[in-house]
């Protein structure tokens, strides 16, 4: 049976596989971070890649100590986790946070510095995970939505409000994929993100909007009676869906000019080519520049990536493009996706519902972060400021990546005895 | 049994569930692969020419800095264009041979253009910062920038730029109001109030200059150009578009060119000492030295020539980077038995015949202790006490008042806090009571005792800046309240328009009853006018000038402070002039004569200035 340590599970074996995923993607990231930062004449102690690599040797030491934690105390520490990013996201919220580099965001408790939004996602994670875990959802008992939803709504709203947007959708990310595991089908979930599409439609650029939004509309409609759902159900999601878009559409034109514009450049950055498209354009053509087989380590940032500011953080893939071209690039995507497969198939071993969970969140964090900086690079998605896991430069986030690496080596092979006497 | 089966459908479930994750996945990764193909194979050779082509440059348009001007809109502080060499990273190719040419260069005298130290700074920084310009000479000469654009197809990456640089046209004069421009360091980058700075920006780093850094600094523009393979811009990027800088605001101050003139004359830097002249009726500041001053034309020059001149006022003994008429506390000395008397009268202890027990014998027994007086001035009542400031007199005043009862009074006036001028690094000084002086001297054990009440009375052991010593005397002249001092008049746009207006604001209301002000503007009458006043030489025919003196105590066997301060006409005050000069004797002697001649500008002007008066308008 387990270990007999009282929170340490000292039966472990690790998934060297996965582990060797993750090297071979920091490796890439620690590569690009050197080509595009450091040089000869930097003393190497103090430069980006090193510091870089410090950090990873940190998040190495404290997946580690995750890794070893059994998931029984995970579950229970869910709650006062969750509560206590709760308080200091509220804490930034009311202004007193440290507002460097823009937004207000950071805690400075003197020696360190904590970004709470970059530990709300793991502190969210077990504590949706916790409750849905227990409490499977189902769209007929719309009541069953209720706690999951708070629980949702809080940090989101907080972290909104730093202004952070993109956090903010990873939380609804987490949420959508816990919904799916925890009960919710397919059909449900189109159902419940109708009202949010009915939004996105009313948005003017989209071409002939108004008949897809008919469309929309119909297909609701049509959803909601061929699979039989309540009478009650039927009004409310139809009504929600139809009202939210003219809402929308009526809110959108009350909004004065510039700050219509302002939405607009953040849909399409190339309307403002002096500002953030400046960055997309140049993002496309280093990327495009490179070819099928790159211009080589080191080549092209001289030229073409200096136009890049955020080169070694947000726009890191740009590097990657350029100077290893499709090969590096198609090798970065096959990486992740071996990674994301392998750490799924942990769902496989298990029939703990918390684990589940806690695997399909953890998995949604780095998928969700993967694409839309790709995509953003890629000029397919607004700038947001998502880093791309294992390759972008900074610390908070790399520590972050590093403590769910651990859980997910953590929840591979602990308490799956379950599945060898299930087989047998 | 059915425990099995009903793992088996959960399984079966879970299976489909994670299948479509996995394809969800699939799916979104083989459509990001394919638009990386689409840029990388199909659109390849267009992006790589693109990026070969790539000489589009984003160009910072500097806002031109804002001006200042006296308030008879005469230019006090401006612009001046200046060339700089610099290197552009990414343009830079073979280093080392343009390093070798660009160390050869040399001018007509034949002396090198370049120090090889900030070359070779410039280019090891180039290697790891990609964007803006790397300065390699500083405040070129026309000459200098002529000869390396002669050789600008030899120096790929090195190219010559106009900046505006920070003119002081009447060097040291009233250069800590004015303060200086430098380049933003990179701990205020660091901090959110300087996020819209960049580094290389410059930036106000003390006096006028600093408080209003924002309003003079506009806002910056931006263009797109084309650049040639040397470097040199050829066209602006078509669809591009530019953004205008726009300029920073013009600020009119209340300086008077010429008053501050005729204050700077009067203390030259040999004395350490201050001058403060205002507008007791609004606030405005007309005048202030600091001596000894510093030229803040050094903070525009060439690093080499600004770190030695930085170097010699940092380590001066005199301090002359502090400015002592907002920074520098001295003990108010005799002109604080202005606000002895006040208290007394207030709070009823003193009436305009008071006569105090003890006639002044040139000293009086306290105690153990014999304070001494500077004088023996016999019987005397309030007025005349303030005349001769006899210590005696104020001596039995204070004890029988006591302190908590005189620094309240001298509250009101805006003594012991600061005032809020528009420049940083005011102090607000100390008036001590038995309270505040125990809580001071905790650590070195001293308590309060009785005895100190006579020092205390006559201004010795609190502390004052010159600038409250003015706004105080003032006051208590006008009887009209406490405006708060300042320097800002007006902003103005680059195309003239005022944007903001400095209103006085009242931060004390000076509250005295009628018959205690009208005794505190005889005694400072008498002061001046009458004869065996101390303040006899800051006496102007045709104006009636009151004032008071001070000669403030600091070191055993030293010359006093010199303080005077007056304040004209009594009848209806414009302006006071506070004067303190430090270790240079007597107040009413030293610097009693500085006071007239600041009154005697203000009121007379000098025929002078008729020809002087060639305004330089605003724009």
């Amino acid at each position: 049976m387990r270990g007999s340590g009282r929170f340490l599970d000292n039966t472990m074996k690790v998934d060297w596989f996965f582990l060797l995923l993750v090297l071979l993607l920091m490796s890439i990231g620690l590569t690009l971070v050197y080509s595009a930062t450091a040089t000869r004449e930097t003393i190497w102690y103090q430069s980006l890649w090193f510091h870089q690599g410090i950090y990873f040797c940190a998040g190495c030491i404290l997946a580690m100590f995750i890794a070893l934690i059994k998931i029984d105390y995970w579950k229970k520490m869910a709650w006062p986790f969750y509560f206590m990013v709760i308080i200091s996201l509220t804490f930034v919220a009311l202004g007193g946070g440290d507002s460097a580099k823009g937004a207000g965001r950071w805690i400075d408790l003197g020696f360190i510095r904590i970004q709470p939004s970059e530990f709300a996602k793991i502190a969210y994670l077990l504590a949706i995970s916790s409750w849905l875990s227990v409490h499977p959802v189902s769209l007929i008992r719309l009541k069953s939505l209720i706690v999951p939803g708070l629980i949702f709504i809080v940090p989101f709203l907080l972290v909104l409000k730093q202004p952070d947007l993109s956090t903010a959708l990873v939380f609804t990310a987490v949420t959508l994929v816990g919904f799916y595991w925890a009960g919710l089908t397919l059909i449900d979930l189109f159902i419940l993100l109708s009202p949010v599409f009915s939004v996105l439609l009313s948005y003017p650029q989209i071409p002939y909007s108004q008949i897809l939004w008919g469309l929309l509309i119909t297909a609701v409609f049509f959803v909601l009676i061929k699979y039989h759902y309540p009478k009650k159900l039927t009004i409310l999601f139809l009504s929600l869906t139809i009202i939210s878009g003219y809402a929308s559409s009526m809110a959108w034109n009350s909004l004065e000019d510039h700050q219509r514009s302002r939405v607009m450049t953040f849909m399409d950055p190339m309307r403002d080519p002096q500002g953030e498209g400046y960055q997309v354009i140049q993002s496309k053509v280093a990327i495009g520049s490179g070819g099928l087989l790159g211009k080589g380590l080191g080549e092209g940032s001289q030229t073409n990536l200096a136009f890049l500011p955020e080169e070694h953080t947000d726009f890191i893939f740009s590097v990657l493009g350029e100077q290893f071209g499709f090969l590096g690039g198609f090798t970065a995507l096959t990486l992740y996706f071996l990674f994301l497969w392998r750490g799924m198939s942990i769902c496989r071993l298990h029939l703990d519902p918390f684990v589940n969970l806690v695997v399909a969140g953890a998995c949604t964090i780095f998928l969700f972060h993967i694409t839309v900086n790709i995509s953003m690079t890629l000029g397919m998605m607004p700038v947001t400021g998502l880093p791309l896991p294992f390759l972008s430069y900074g610390g908070s986030f790399l520590l972050t990546c590093m403590m769910l690496v651990g859980l997910l080596v953590n929840m591979r092979y602990q308490g799956s005895q379950l599945e060898n006497n299930y087989k047998n | 049994m059915l425990d099995s089966v009903l793992k088996n459908d959960e399984k079966q479930d879970r299976n489909f569930k994670i299948l479509i994750y996995i394809a969800t996945v699939a799916i979104v990764f083989l459509a990001l692969a394919g638009r990386l193909f689409y840029l990388q194979y199909i659109q390849y050779e267009e992006n790589f020419q693109r990026s070969e082509n790539n000489r589009m440059r984003r160009i910072v348009l500097t806002a031109e800095r804002g001006s200042i001007f006296d308030r008879n809109e005469k230019v006090l502080v401006r612009n001046r264009p200046s060339y700089q060499i610099a290197v552009l990273p990414s343009e830079l190719k073979n280093r080392d041979s343009v390093f070798q040419r660009l160390l050869r260069i040399k001018d007509s005298t034949g002396a090198r253009i370049f120090d090889s130290a900030s070359v070779d700074t410039a280019f090891q920084r180039s290697r790891w910062i990609k964007h803006g310009f790397l300065r390699i000479l500083e405040d070129a000469s026309p000459e200098q920038v002529s000869i390396i654009e002669e050789r600008s197809a030899d120096l790929p990456g090195v190219v010559t730029l106009v900046e505006s640089r920070r003119e002081y046209p009447y060097g040291t004069m009233a250069a800590h109001v004015f303060g200086y421009t430098g380049e933003v360091s990179e701990e205020q980058l660091d901090k959110e109030e300087f996020k819209n700075y960049s580094l290389g920006d410059r930036i106000g780093q003390k006096g006028l200059e600093k408080e209003y850094d924002h309003e003079f600094r506009g806002t910056d523009g931006v263009k797109f150009i084309e650049v040639n393979a040397f470097g040199r811009e050829v066209g602006l990027i078509q669809g591009m578009g530019i953004q205008e800088a726009i300029p920073g605001y013009h600020m009119v101050t209340t300086l008077d060119l010429e008053l501050q003139r005729v204050a700077e004359e009067a203390l030259p830097d040999s004395v350490r000492g201050a001058i403060v002249a205002l507008d007791p009726r609004t606030g405005e500041i007309l005048a202030m030295v600091s001596s000894p001053r510093l030229d803040p034309n050094i903070f525009s020059l060439k690093r080499r020539e600004r770190n030695k001149g930085w170097a010699e006022v940092a380590l001066d003994s005199t301090r002359p980077l502090t400015n002592r008429a907002i920074s520098g506390v001295y003990p108010p000395a005799s002109v604080f038995k202005l606000i002895t008397a006040g208290a007394g009268l207030e709070n009823g202890f003193l009436s305009r015949h008071s006569y105090m027990p003890k006639p002044c014998t040139g000293g009086y027994q306290f105690g153990s202790r014999y304070q001494k007086c500077w004088g023996t001035h016999g019987r005397l009542d309030l007025v005349n006490a303030i005349r001769l400031s006899c210590d005696v007199y104020f001596y039995q005043a204070g004890l029988a008042i006591g302190m908590e009862r005189i620094n309240e009074f001298g509250e009101r006036f805006g003594l012991g806090s600061i005032l809020g001028v528009d420049i940083p690094g005011e102090r607000g000084g100390w008036l001590p009571d038995s309270a505040s002086f125990n809580a001071r001297n905790k650590r070195n054990g001293w308590r309060w005792a009785r005895g100190l009440i006579l020092n205390l009375a006559i201004g010795q052991g609190q502390l004052v800046t010159p600038l409250q010593q003015a706004v105080m005397v003032g006051s208590m002249a006008t009887g009209k309240g406490v405006y708060r001092p300042h320097f800002m008049k007006e902003l103005r746009s680059f195309d003239g328009k005022v944007v903001r207006r400095y209103e006085p604001v009242k931060i004390h209301e000076g509250q005295m009853s009628a018959e205690t002000h009208q005794i505190l503007l005889d005694g400072m009458d008498s002061v001046v006018n009458h004869p065996g006043g101390t303040g006899r030489r800051a006496a102007l025919p045709g104006i009636r000038v009151g004032g008071k003196s001070g000669s403030g105590e600091w070191k055993k066997g030293e010359k006093t402070h010199a303080w005077f301060v007056a304040v004209a006409p009594l009848e209806d005050p414009q302006i006071v002039v506070a004067v303190i000069q430090e270790a240079e004797g007597g107040g009413g002697a030293k610097s009693a004569p500085i006071c007239r001649k600041i009154m005697e500008q203000y009121f007379f002007g000098s025929v002078e200035d008729e020809e002087k008066n060639k305004k330089e308008v605003l724009p």
